[in-house]
């Protein structure tokens, strides 16, 4: 059982902004952990650094659209928060990837960033559409906003529960 | 973390998504030349397999071509946008998805939960409804998939019917022998299972204080059905001839003694070995002899023994009376015509176990003629059909006949249990029709055609009526004898429970003499003779009793509703047995406390004469206040009190593994630590140790001793029980300032020649004390008895307390490594040794036991408790002769015999003055 002081987390949901799409390929949790511990101890000393450590952690990367869920421990997160902003690189595989960070939301569980980056996405794909050039940019994104939606919803999932139990069940 | 754990985990992070990114390998380490294209764009190995899971790897690996390094051609949406589309299929599912472990309804906020959400679906949000639905339905599926469904039983109606309920019961009697009270009993006792029987501890209700008022001012009844009694039948001269070797005059009467052999009174003796008196004892029994019969040559005697003796007891009658001959077990004429008068299908291997109760199954065995028809089992149920129960000697002519459970003993413990017998029984009404064609078949009728017999009863009930009129049970002598032939008592049941008073009320002159005359003299021999002896009578009364539901009819077609039924019907007349207990015979207070009579029944009329006494009023006991009856008495118990008989050692190691189990149920932390408190045994008494320890204590110490002690291992203690040196010692315990008792007739005085020479009868004995708490303080079972020093013998009266120094436990630090070379999971050899050691107790072998505490050990108490009839705290138990002697030795006059008392758990010492009763 985790002490329930310990739980109280606050989770950053940032964008990370490369003037290259290739290099996001690079990026890994790693990466993104050193850069922002980095950043904080470069701007708020051995404290923030300390603080750091306590119970930072990237949670989520996606290597294709450049999200990030970082936690912060609750009592200090804006500490933290305030530090993103002088990230200007991050060093991964070798490489210098030149970048910042946007927050975009700041949220108390995973769950509400979850929900908020899906309404952030299906935003802007919404906002891609109209701004399409030609049809078959137009098509491949009226596929892609019909692929966002899980087909038969819930149902399928639970069947599949069920399933992958038997699976385990033998 | 565990491998449950992580399954846990596993399937409760099943919907999150895993963050996307590429493995630092063999592709990352080429540059983004190879990236996106075949299996460069292989997710990492967090990701999941499933193809559904990775729907924006397959859209980047379709689109790849996007994403090279070289300055796009063109520019366009459509990777963009299936990176984000892939992304918010993923978190949809993440987020929709609750994770499996978890019910539906937890997802829910808490100020939305409901009661019993998880039993009705009804109480959830719709939304949720057919999720729920379905999770139970699998939860369900799981259960019954998991456990195999029990085997469909009856109905409970079905089984509570009354044919369907003794085959219950008699499957449930195959393991341990049922009373025959079992069932009444197991609706109010706590019930053990003990010497393969099934036996009430104590009642469930509360009644420890009421049961021992009972015990001294009415009556308290006990089933004693237990005991087995075995029978031996012969000449007279043959059968002292053999039973003489098993006993010494010198430890108490012996079957020869001359009350006993007439049969007026009951004896008790203590049973050895063939000739091995004074070692190697059996345990006690108590005799019985039948009055000489007029018609018949030989004699008959019962021994009564407990079931743990049985079995030690058995093999040596038999050797003794040379009696090895089996007697295959006959079929008694009469049973077999009762039985086919009322069985169709009589199965011959049932016929010795079962008596069938006339007319109780017989609607079964009509429409199911291949069946058996249930029989209740009356007697021993675990017995196999053909076991032998009797042997002959073709030597001496003697006959030993196993007679367990043949015959119900029933114990009435208190000053009044003549006047509840007086009350319950009646003696039997005579059988004045002369009519032979009807009634011949039952013993009653043919006995009463007899004048003799008539005449015979006529006495008995005289004696018996007389005893309404005594005030007391104590007043009679002990172990007197009452034969008598008794009415069914369910005949005169009262309506409502009643408590049974003493009448001692109209004292005619005629009645006075009589009582005085049954006082002093006791029951008048013929008296004592009773048809309870012939097996056939008894086989006959068991036969034929009345059923009860035959009588409730019986009743019920009177026309004055609640009148006696007459005339009594021919069966209803039951032979008894009336035989005194006696109460405490040692020891000069409370005498002749807790005396009763025992009440002797042929089987199957256990609940015919239960019902009738519990209607008198009396308390019920089990096993529990059985013991406190004995403590109080001062008795030693069988097999609990007798550390050298064969019994006796084998429940010390019953008790052991019993008192250990439960000990080690504790953890460490919460045990009484015995090393810091100084007790070497708290479980068990190590006598033989003891007793050797004070032998080379007393011997001088020297090296003398301890080549004595080396040249004769082999000597067992013994307790002591002969006659001549108890008093002697009793004498010795003794104070010597109450001038009254200093008078003691021919009692030699305490002086170093003679305890010389009583030692070097008795070196190796151990002797049963008494121990009374001069303060207060509540004894219990082994505790230590020490000897005082002169210090603490100043402090006597003084209020001060008494302590051990708390002693160390050097062995905490060697059951600590022995922990850690367990988890690291290296068998050291150095580590073996110690591996039973139990943290709080010694291990095996102890050091000296008599001089481990500052003070020196005697003995242990084998019983302890706060007396009600005392009112302080009193303890049986054992100390060694030799100890005890230079313990009195030491002391001056006023002192002598005050001894000190701990219990195992406590450093507290209680002083107490020991007496040794005879």
């Amino acid at each position: 059982m985790v002490p329930h002081i310990l739980s109280f987390a606050r989770y950053l949901l940032c964008e990370v902004n490369v003037s290259d799409m290739n290099d996001l390929f690079l990026l890994n949790d790693q990466a993104v952990a050193a850069a922002v511990k980095a950043a904080v101890a470069r701007i708020h000393g051995d404290y923030g650094a300390a603080l750091c450590s306590i119970r930072f952690q990237v949670k989520y990367l996606n290597a294709h659209t450049g999200i990030v869920f970082l936690r912060f421990p609750k009592s200090c997160y804006k500490l933290l928060w305030s530090a993103l902003p002088f990230i200007t690189h991050i060093n991964s595989r070798g490489q210098k990837i030149p970048c910042f960070l946007n927050c975009l939301h700041v949220g108390g569980t995973i769950r509400t960033c979850q929900k908020f980056l899906i309404r952030y996405n299906t935003q802007q794909l919404h906002r891609m559409l109209p701004k399409c050039k030609n049809e078959g940019e137009k098509q491949q994104i009226r596929q892609a906003i019909l692929g966002c939606f899980i087909p038969g919803g819930n149902k399928e999932a639970c069947e599949d529960d069920i399933e992958c139990e038997e699976d385990e069940g033998e | 973390m565990s491998a449950a754990k992580a399954k846990m985990r596993e399937k409760k992070m099943r919907n999150q998504p895993a963050s996307v990114q590429y493995p630092s390998g063999v592709n990352g380490e080429g540059g983004s030349q190879n990236r996106g294209h075949g299996s460069g764009g292989h997710p990492s190995s967090k990701e999941r397999k499933k193809p559904e899971d990775t729907g924006w790897v397959r859209g980047h690996q379709r689109y790849g071509g996007g994403y090279s390094k070289e300055m796009p051609k063109y520019i366009t949406g459509g990777a963009f946008a299936r990176a984000r589309a892939a992304e918010v299929k993923a978190m949809l599912r993440a987020v929709s998805q609750t994770a499996c472990s978890s019910h539906v309804f937890q997802a829910l906020p808490k100020h939305m939960r409901r009661r019993a959400m998880s039993h009705n679906t009804k109480r959830l949000p719709r939304r949720l409804r057919d999720v729920a639905d379905r999770m139970r339905e699998k939860s369900l599926q799981a259960g019954s998939k998991k456990k195999k469904e029990p085997a469909k039983s009856k109905s409970r109606k079905a089984r509570r019917r009354h044919g369907n309920l003794l085959l219950d019961f008699n499957r449930r009697q195959r393991k341990n022998i049922w009373l025959e009270t079992h069932i009444w009993h197991a609706k109010r006792f706590h019930m053990v299972k003990k010497w393969g029987y099934c036996l009430g501890d104590r009642p469930t209700y509360k009644c420890y204080r009421s049961c021992y008022r009972a015990m001294s001012s009415h009556c308290l009844l006990q089933d004693l059905s237990y005991y087995c009694c075995i029978e031996l039948k012969g000449e007279e001269d043959e059968l002292l001839a053999a039973l003489s070797q098993m006993t010494s005059k010198e430890a108490g009467p012996t079957f020869a003694a001359a009350l006993c052999l007439s049969g007026r009174r009951q004896v008790s003796v203590t049973i050895y070995r063939i000739g091995q008196y004074p070692c190697q004892p059996l345990g006690p029994v108590t005799v019985l002899w039948r009055p000489k019969t007029p018609g018949i040559r030989g004699r008959q005697l019962w021994i009564w023994a407990h079931p743990t003796l049985k079995q030690d007891l058995l093999p040596e009658l038999q050797s003794v009376c040379r009696c090895w001959e089996a007697v295959p077990p006959s079929i008694d004429p009469e049973v077999l015509c009762g039985k086919e008068k009322s069985a169709p299908h009589p199965k011959p291997e049932n016929i010795l176990e079962a008596k069938l109760k006339p007319g109780a199954k017989r609607k079964r065995s009509s429409v199911d003629a291949s069946e058996p028809p249930v029989k209740k089992i009356l007697g021993d149920g675990t017995r196999l059909p053909g076991t032998t129960v009797t042997w002959k000697s073709s030597s001496t002519g003697i006959v030993i006949n196993d007679l367990t459970m043949e015959i119900v003993r029933y114990r009435l413990i208190g000053p009044q249990s003549h006047s509840v017998l007086t009350e319950a029984l009646e003696a039997a009404t005579v059988c004045k029709e002369v009519d032979k064609s009807l009634g011949s078949t039952f013993w009653w009728p043919q006995h009463c055609s007899d004048e003799s017999n008539m005449l015979l009863h006529q006495q008995q009930a005289d004696v018996f009526h007389t005893l309404k009129g005594i005030s007391s049970t104590t007043e009679l002598p002990p172990g007197t004898v009452l034969g008598l032939t008794v009415d069914d008592p369910r005949l005169t049941l009262p309506t409502k429970k009643m408590k049974v008073l003493p009448c001692v009320s109209q004292a005619q002159e005629a009645d006075e003499d009589k009582r005085k005359e049954l006082i002093l003299r006791g029951v008048p021999e013929q008296c004592c003779q009773s048809s309870l002896w012939e097996e056939s009578v008894r086989d006959d009364v068991t036969e034929n009793k009345i059923p009860e539901q035959a009588l409730n009819r019986m009743k019920s077609e009177m026309l004055v509703p609640g009148s006696r039924l007459s005339p009594t019907p021919p069966q209803g007349r039951v032979p008894v047995l009336l035989v005194h207990q006696p109460g405490k015979q040692v020891g000069q207070e409370m005498s002749s406390w807790g005396a009763g009579w025992d009440l002797l029944l042929p089987k199957g009329w256990g609940m015919a004469f239960w019902i009738p006494l519990v209607y008198r009023g009396v308390r019920v006991a089990g096993l529990h206040m059985g013991l406190k009856h004995s403590h109080s008495k001062a008795a030693p118990i069988f097999p609990h009190d007798f550390p050298d008989c064969p019994a006796g050692i084998r429940f010390q190691e019953e008790q052991e593994a019993e008192f250990l189990d439960k000990f080690k149920r504790h953890p460490p932390a919460k045990r009484t630590n015995y090393i810091k408190h100084g007790c070497l045994a708290p479980f068990r008494c190590p006598w033989q140790q003891l007793a050797e320890e004070w032998e080379h204590l007393t011997r001088g110490g020297g090296d003398e001793p301890a080549e004595m002690s080396v040249a004769k291992p082999l000597s067992l203690f013994i307790v002591l029980r002969n006659r001549k040196s108890l008093r002697l010692l009793s004498g010795w315990c003794r104070p010597t300032t109450s001038t009254g008792r200093r008078l003691n007739r021919e009692l030699l005085p305490l002086s170093q020649s003679a305890v010389t020479s009583f030692l070097s009868a008795h070196g190796m004995s151990l002797v049963w004390v008494r121990l009374s708490l001069l303060s207060k303080g509540r004894p219990e079972l082994h505790s230590m008895v020490c000897v005082p020093t002169a210090e603490d013998l100043k402090l006597l009266g003084k209020h001060q307390d008494l302590q051990e120094p708390p002693h160390r436990d050097h062995f905490k630090s060697r059951i600590k490594p022995q922990k850690k070379s367990l988890k690291s999971d290296d068998p050291e050899p150095r580590s073996t040794p110690d591996s039973d050691l139990i943290f709080g107790l010694w291990p095996d072998p102890l050091p000296s036991v008599t001089s481990h505490c500052s003070r020196v050990t005697l003995g242990w108490t084998t019983q302890g408790d706060f007396s009600l009839c005392a009112g302080h705290g009193e303890a049986l138990g054992f100390v060694s002769v030799p100890g005890l002697l230079n313990t009195l030795l030491k002391q001056a006059g006023e002192h002598r015999g005050t001894l000190l008392l701990r219990n195992p758990g406590s450093l507290h010492y209680r002083f107490a003055k020991v007496n040794v009763e005879v």
